[in-house]
């Protein structure tokens, strides 16, 4: 899932192009959110207490990520933001490979599970191994999108991955960022990549902003290299090669260009190339994938359907009928919050001056000056 | 080198004050011609300008084009040490990575310094426009803030209404509603500073956010008056004017109904 390593290396070379912050900083952004990671998520996280797995209606169908979703999406409006949700189509073939993997990897939680649940393991094994064996099917993708249709949120159906479809869409600035915690949205392009969205609030997550201007500037790369440097990581579509981490990628990337170059200059005995290694192609996934046209949508948000709702979750999959209304009632409050405008929708966007940071703090710590050493992912620091 | 003294230590005070609750931290852009700084809140919904002018200063001196980066909380509480007729100066070498406070009490026999430790923050600058606003209404500062105060009991937002017979502000809320009308006020017998002046080339109608408006009135102590400028979907301003030194200005995006 994702870029391998990507996030140390963005925090140990572009730790400005990452930003934290609270979820109401986003009221009035519009954002396109991976709904298939989100759902996925949900039927993970939201379980019943004491590890005795997912939520369920009386039938037995699960129904975590309807409840995920319902009261995620209903927080994200609380604070203002507008979501878009953008549903995976069919995986890329080259993704076939990874698949399998993931598919292998289920299958043996899945014998585990059976083992520990005769053997009688411990509840913690047993909820761990639970975990792995998690699975959105596509059923789950209709429930949902059937809930935020009646919730008046707009639904996008990608025809491919959908993080290249959000990207496309923050490209076509239809949106301002795409939330998710795939760091893939980076490569497929979005301008921005807005993580821990979808996070639960009890868990005092702060939402982190990545800057991709920023990340190429920090890692000095064009969007070009930075796409060879993902492929270089390991991605969903090829493996990386041997020997050659994330610290080593971009190294090398910043000093020959490209793949090419690199191919050429490394000793393939040491690290041999993964067979297969089908980097053009998946260069080419990156910087022309399968997505929806900007132009084609009408993204709009609407007013919920109560009855609709009220109909779908507590007939069809039978949640309480108090906390059904709340939730309406709470849905409905977040329309007059959606009034109140930003001023770059006034005065232009903002120009962001990075402040002048003082030359390396090595070079000048002679005369007592410099800064403290960078701590973490804060785009600014106090002066020592 | 930058070096400003100020006989009016307790302004410097009060326009810290004007501006902590709206935005934690922001650069002070120094130059030769004075001091500026524009900083957002966090949501970017309201900006506040400042303006000082080297004149309003008794000495002023700025050498290099300096921006010096300051956490305003801590800005605060370190002026919390000065007291009100405490002469202030101000002082930071280029390049410098803090900024020094003197207080000077006007005998002259007390003197304190503190430094206060500078950041590197990221500025964000927003091109405000020229704009020919539509109505233009100068009234005591206190009264606007008594208005924002009281109207925030009853709800969150503020329809600023300007027509010929004067300024409405009302407010609607679970609990009922409420109306304040402030006509013009230009006689001879009503002192200078209370007096209300309304100039209206068309009505306009705009509702905004009691809760930044009340972080606004804040800087109430700097001016006896303050000046609100409307236009349709334009942001609002307000200006607190300080003679011979500057003024603080903010801006107030509307809320506007949805068109999506």
């Amino acid at each position: 899932m994702g870029i391998h390593g990507l996030s140390r290396l963005l925090h140990d070379h572009a730790p400005h192009a990452l930003k934290e912050g609270k979820m109401e900083n986003y009221f009035g952004r519009k954002i396109a959110i991976d709904a298939s990671m989100s759902i996925y998520q949900f039927l993970i996280q939201v379980r019943l207490a004491g590890g005795e797995g997912q939520l369920t209606n009386e039938a037995g169908d699960v129904t975590s990520h309807i409840s995920g979703m319902m009261y995620r999406t209903i927080r994200m409006m609380e604070a203002g933001i507008k979501p878009v949700f953008v549903f995976d189509g069919k995986a890329p073939t080259m993704k076939g490979g990874e698949l399998a993997k993931r598919k292998e990897r289920m299958k043996q939680a899945e014998s585990e599970l059976t083992r520990l649940q005769q053997e009688g393991g411990s509840a913690e094994e047993i909820e761990k191994q639970q975990k792995r064996t998690v699975r959105a099917t596509r059923e789950q993708s209709e429930e949902v999108k059937t809930l935020l249709k009646l919730m008046g949120v707009p639904v996008v159906d990608a025809p491919c991955e959908a993080e290249a479809s959000c990207a496309a869409l923050a490209k076509a600035n239809l949106v301002f960022a795409t939330g998710t915690e795939d760091a893939d949205a980076l490569t497929f392009g979005t301008p921005i990549l807005v993580r821990h969205l979808s996070m639960a609030e009890a868990r005092k997550m702060p939402i982190v902003e990545v800057n991709l201007a920023a990340v190429l500037e920090g890692l000095k790369l064009t969007h070009a290299q930075f796409i060879d440097l993902c492929i270089l990581c390991g991605c969903d579509y090829v493996d990386s090669i041997k020997g050659i981490g994330p610290i080593t990628a971009l190294k090398l990337i910043q000093e020959h260009g490209s793949i090419e170059a690199i191919l050429k200059k490394i000793d393939l005995t040491k690290h041999p190339l993964p067979e297969p290694f089908p980097f053009e192609d998946a260069r080419k996934l990156f910087t022309d994938p399968d997505v929806v046209d900007p132009s084609s949508l009408d993204i709009k948000w609407t007013d919920c359907d109560v009855e609709g709702l009220r109909k779908y979750l507590i007939e069809d999959k039978q949640f309480a009928e108090d906390r059904v209304n709340k939730a309406i009632e709470r849905l409905q409050k977040c329309k007059g919050k959606n009034t109140q405008n930003r001023l770059e929708t006034f005065f232009g966007p903002v120009t962001v001056k990075r402040a002048e940071r003082k030359p390396d703090p090595k070079a000048v710590k002679g005369k007592g000056k410099g800064k403290m050493p960078a701590g973490g992912s804060a785009a600014k620091k106090m002066k020592k | 080198m930058f070096e400003a003294r100020l006989t009016a230590g307790s302004m410097l005070k009060k326009i810290t004050d004007a501006m902590k609750d709206l935005v934690t931290e922001a650069n002070f852009d120094c130059s030769s011609t004075g001091i500026s700084l524009q900083a957002m809140d966090s949501s970017h919904v309201s900006l506040v300008a400042l303006l000082l002018r080297a004149d309003g200063f008794d000495h002023f001196r700025c050498d290099r084009n300096l921006q010096l980066g300051i956490n305003l909380g801590s800005m605060a509480k370190v002026l919390k040490c000065c007291n009100n007729d405490d002469i202030v100066t101000l002082k930071a070498d280029d390049n410098a990575d803090a900024m020094t406070f003197m207080f000077e009490n006007q005998t002259q026999d007390r003197i304190s310094d503190f430094e206060l430790k500078l950041m590197d923050i990221d500025s964000e600058h927003l091109g405000i426009p020229d704009t020919d606003y539509k109505a233009m209404i100068s009234m005591p500062a206190g009264e606007f803030q008594r208005i924002c105060r009281d109207l925030q009991i009853l709800g969150d937002t503020v329809t600023i209404a300007v027509g010929k017979d004067g300024v409405k502000f009302s407010v609607s809320g679970e609990m009922g509603s409420g109306n304040m009308t402030i006509r013009q006020n230009t006689s001879v017998d009503t002192k200078e500073e209370e007096q209300v002046t309304i100039e209206m080339e068309e009505p306009v109608t705009l509702n905004f956010a009691l809760r930044y408006l009340n972080f606004f009135t804040k800087a109430t102590p700097l001016s006896g008056t303050v000046c609100l400028q409307l236009s349709k979907d334009v942001p609002l301003v307000v200006e607190y004017a300080m003679p011979d030194l500057g003024h603080v200005r903010y801006y107030l995006a509307p809320k506007i109904e949805d068109e999506a």
